[in-house]
């Protein structure tokens, strides 16, 4: 392969990992949030916000870097279904960092003393444990162009929906008390986040199998569920 | 291909032939119509030798009218020489010989009772350099086709066939006041269109042309693909060209050629819809191509 040639694949291979490298950073910034959450830490919630420079710094830096090849390199082919591929994961990503911050912005509301219901808060932090576990997952669905692992997060997300609902109902039957009520509707919030976070991992998954096979289809259409077809490998 | 889609293209050039007879008919006053639509070629296992050499192996293709087909590969992988198959002027190469089935519609063009000039005056070629008669005018640059293929036209008629085919070119507005000029004085570009415009004033069915761009800048080229574009809802167009982003902006079908290894013939890899070919080839040999990584 001619040299200039070579360089380009070096460009293609650093975008990729500057890219998953925002995953990582993700993970990091979920691990501190849950942390919060659990303890109602809101230093550390504080730290959350603050860092998620760092995540829409790395989007710029990748969409820059996007933009670049793009540019100089004409890319066609399997390379050009990865840059796009890779535009999608890292917005992906930044929206992943924003949930995040949506979370720990929520956290001073919860308040020291509030009315805690540890079968809500278990869920919750279940479902973190659950968006963890897709990330990771996601990852390595995107590094080894894994289409099945990719598509499996569907049924992973599914856990992350069933445990949202769970809390709607809780929050639903919380009882009279107006801190109490508060309370549950806060933590709604941070359900919601985190059910977010699932879907954003789900659609990474769909990115994989665009990388892959060329088609781009979502593996489940929110307005019309259990239609949309799984592109074939 | 689908049914549809092939109905749907039938439905188009048929148009398109309504449309040019009925053209003719109103610039001849109600006189006869002559019909013309562009041609498809089909080419079935053709293998093309210079002497002793194979220089392209077992090609079989169908290249379809009133569309763009560009074909691709690296230097010595036979696109050329495949092109020259396609109006008979391989043979004109010393030792050079051809096997196989190249047919226009249903007529083969090989068939021993058909005129290899004839062939020459309905399937035109354009050069890789622009190649103007450098003694003659551009009027006349533009005439040397009719002089030859129509006798006896009268001045006005050729009048209007030379401004037709400069327009046709997109070039009239640009030299319609120099029309006495040498060809070899316009620039690169315009010698090129110019090129274009002498190809299609014989009329032909189909239009070939070999890296039609490739001595051009980039302004130059554009004006090319516009015209190229606009010249593919009348005519076959073949282009061969080593410029990727222009097949792929230029072209509505890809074929893309290679050799297994150097001395060997060339082969026909893939062809399929240009957006399929650059964004998901069927191929690893096409990926590896069109995304630069040879050798």
């Amino acid at each position: 392969m001619p040299e200039a040639r070579m360089h380009y694949q070096d460009q293609l291979d650093a975008l990729e990992r500057n890219c998953m490298g925002g995953l990582d950073l993700v993970i990091a910034s979920l691990d501190r949030t849950m942390e919060a959450v659990r303890h109602q830490d809101m230093e550390l919630a504080e730290l959350v916000i603050a860092d998620d420079d760092r995540i829409d710094g790395r989007y710029l830096e990748v969409h820059q870097e996007i933009l670049t090849l793009l540019a100089t390199q004409a890319p066609v082919a399997t390379d050009l279904r990865l840059l796009s591929a890779l535009l999608h994961v890292m917005h992906s990503i930044e929206r992943m960092g924003d949930q995040c911050v949506n979370i720990s912005k929520v956290i001073p509301l919860t308040g020291h003393d509030a009315p805690v219901h540890d079968e809500m808060v278990d869920r919750i932090v279940l479902m973190g444990k659950q968006g963890r576990s897709m990330l990771s997952q996601a990852k390595k669905a995107f590094e080894g162009r894994d289409v099945e692992l990719a598509r499996d997060l569907v049924r992973q997300d599914d856990l992350i929906d069933n445990l949202n609902k769970e809390c709607f109902q809780i929050a639903v039957q919380v009882g009279e008390d107006k801190d109490t009520r508060e309370w549950a509707m806060t933590m709604m919030l941070v359900a919601r986040a985190l059910e977010r976070i699932g879907d954003n991992a789900v659609d990474i998954g769909e990115q994989v199998a665009f990388v892959v096979t060329g088609l781009f289809r979502e593996f489940e259409d929110a307005s019309h569920p259990g239609q949309a077809p799984l592109p074939s490998t | 291909m689908p049914e549809t889609a092939d109905k749907t293209r039938t439905d188009r050039s048929t148009a398109v032939a309504t449309d040019l007879a009925n053209t003719a008919k109103a610039s001849k006053g109600g006189g006869d119509v002559v019909e013309r639509t562009s041609k498809r070629f089909s080419v079935k296992d053709l293998n093309l030798f210079y002497g002793e050499f194979q220089a392209v192996q077992d090609v079989s293709m169908r290249i379809e009218p009133n569309q763009v087909t560009a074909l691709i590969g690296s230097s010595g992988c036979g696109k050329t020489t495949v092109l020259r198959a396609f109006n008979r002027m391989h043979e004109l190469t010393p030792g050079a010989r051809v096997e196989g089935e190249v047919s226009l519609d249903d007529q083969d063009i090989y068939a021993s009772n058909i005129d290899p000039v004839e062939v020459r005056r309905l399937v035109g070629m354009v050069f890789q350099a622009p190649n103007p008669f450098p003694t003659m005018t551009v009027y006349e640059n533009v005439a040397a086709g009719l002089t030859l293929n129509r006798r006896g036209l009268s001045k006005s008629d050729k009048d209007n066939v030379v401004e037709k085919s400069l327009r046709g070119a997109h070039l009239w507005e640009e030299v319609k006041d120099r029309l006495d000029r040498k060809g070899s004085a316009l620039s690169g570009g315009q010698q090129q269109r110019l090129c274009i415009a002498r190809a299609i004033a014989v009329e032909p069915e189909v239009l070939l042309m070999d890296e039609p761009c490739s001595a051009l800048d980039p302004v130059a080229t554009l004006a090319v693909e516009d015209l190229i574009d606009d010249l593919k809802s009348r005519y076959t167009i073949v282009i061969v060209t080593h410029n990727m982003q222009q097949a792929a902006r230029a072209s509505d079908v890809t074929a893309f050629f290679n050799l297994e290894a150097s001395g060997k013939p060339g082969r026909l890899v893939e062809m399929d819809a240009t957006d399929k070919m650059f964004t998901t080839p069927s191929k690893k040999e096409t990926e590896d191509y069109v995304s630069g990584r040879f050798g």
